[in-house]
């Protein structure tokens, strides 16, 4: 087993979140709070006003004339979609490097992190959990901030995990735990902690794979859940772990899911790809 | 996923195939890919007489079964509608089903996702259904499993090559 304070440093050595993007994502959270109070955060701070304008006149919102200011980006866009705009931007640059361990190549966990946010804020309007669903954005998009340490421990012991996985029948985040002594999910926890995420957006990334049986009564949990598992079927870059996690049907029958709404979940997912695609290349 | 990757004075260029895509070449310098197969199937045929193949690469078994979406727009995301197309667009360019070499890869499934759920075996067996319908064999299968594939074509050989991550790839 891997010396685990070695592994829980490296959290220190990771360059934080800023601290505007966390105070959005605390407000964005908080269904009580008013979508005013957001826009004037993201207005008091002009780098990030800057980098969202210019997001916002890029070809990819085709609006139709210059936006010069925060409330016109908002008047144009909404301001559900600038808070979207404002997470994805700030978390952008760690999740768009390649991962070693989990063979994943530059980009490829930062489009499968966009691409399980869409599929989770589509799950949050169709399984009744709209109100939340800055969280359940937030959620999916940093649910493996784990990876982003952990992998070169997974490459170092991939054979072992490799073995577990494939020869044992474990998933690949308990193979990670037997080899490591730690998963991704309970690193990314940890980070959450350390960058003072809401409780509840640790609670998540914590127990995103519903390993715990009580993460499974939880509904916001189960949509990012799911949206991962989607992704995993499509095979929206997913690496070395591939499909190797566990899959709950009667998750999905507690809330409602048939075999026909799975379908109807990957193929919206699939005619949503190319916007992404084209999200992807605004950050 | 990728984008295409087209190099004209290269010797040889590789065609990203994403999913619910199709593509068709008879250039022999040309690769055709389809990356990272989840549950989905990437199916290459190739007509070694003719020179002509393709590559498939479809995510649903059926097209009546997903609410919403339009079968006529996206003709490849499925295995009824896109085997259809797939195999009238290659007769269209000289390709005979006797000739036919099928490869397949994929229908991977999350662990214990059985019955209704695991749709790459469902995946599998409509592709099946549909293929004796044409009377065409299934020349190399690589399916099931909890691992993503990688599947090529190589229009010049005829070879199909798959991949999973961490293993030997397989060239057929």
């Amino acid at each position: 087993m891997t010396n685990l304070n070695g592994i829980v440093e490296q959290i220190n050595l990771l360059e934080p979140i800023p601290a505007i993007a966390s105070q959005i994502m605390t407000k964005s959270e908080d269904p009580d709070s008013s979508l005013a109070e957001i826009a004037d955060l993201i207005i008091k701070d002009p780098a990030l006003t800057a980098n969202l304008l210019k997001i916002c006149n890029s070809a990819y919102f085709g609006l139709p004339r210059k936006v010069e200011s925060v409330k016109g980006a908002v008047a144009w866009l909404g301001l559900d979609q600038i808070v979207e705009l404002v997470l994805t931007n700030s978390v952008s640059g760690k999740f768009n490097k390649g991962l070693e361990g989990y063979g994943l190549g530059e980009g490829e966990l930062w489009r499968h992190a966009v691409t399980s946010a869409h599929v989770a804020k589509s799950l949050a309007h169709r399984y009744g959990a709209s109100q939340n669903k800055h969280l359940i954005y937030t959620a999916a998009l940093l649910k493996d901030i784990g990876k982003l340490i952990l992998g070169r421990f997974v490459a170092f012991s991939f054979e072992k995990i490799n073995i577990l996985v494939h020869s044992q029948g474990y998933s690949f985040n308990d193979a990670e735990k037997n080899v490591i002594g730690m998963n991704h999910e309970e690193l990314g926890a940890m980070v959450g902690e350390k960058w003072s995420f809401s409780e509840k957006l640790i609670y998540i990334i914590r127990h995103h794979h519903l390993t715990d049986e009580s993460a499974r009564q939880d509904l916001e949990t189960t949509l990012i859940y799911l949206a991962d598992i989607i992704c995993m079927m499509m095979g929206i870059c997913s690496g070395t772990d591939g499909l190797s996690y566990r899959f709950y049907s009667d998750v999905l029958k507690r809330i409602n899911v048939s075999e026909k709404d799975l379908q109807a979940i990957i193929a919206e997912t699939s005619e949503n790809q190319q916007k992404i695609e084209h999200l992807l290349k605004l950050f | 996923m990728g984008k295409d990757q087209r190099n004209t004075n290269a010797v040889s260029s590789m065609i990203a195939v994403n999913f619910s895509e199709m593509k068709i070449s008879s250039n022999p310098v040309e690769t055709l890919v389809a990356f990272s197969i989840g549950s989905g199937i990437g199916m290459t045929i190739h007509d070694p007489v003719g020179g002509v193949g393709g590559v498939l690469n479809f995510i649903l078994p059926d097209s009546t079964k997903a609410n919403g979406s339009n079968p006529a727009k996206t003709p490849y995301m499925f295995a009824d509608t896109g085997i259809t197309a797939f195999l009238k667009a290659l007769f269209e360019q000289g390709a005979k089903a006797e000739n036919l070499k099928v490869v397949i890869a994929g229908a991977a499934h999350v662990l214990d996702q059985t019955g209704v759920f695991n749709i790459g075996q469902k995946n599998l067996e409509a592709l099946k259904t549909c293929l004796d319908g044409y009377d065409i064999k299934i020349h190399h299968e690589a399916s099931g499993g909890t691992q993503s594939r990688t599947i090529s074509l190589e229009i010049g050989s005829g070879a199909s090559i798959i991949k999973i991550f961490g293993q030997e790839e397989e060239k057929v």
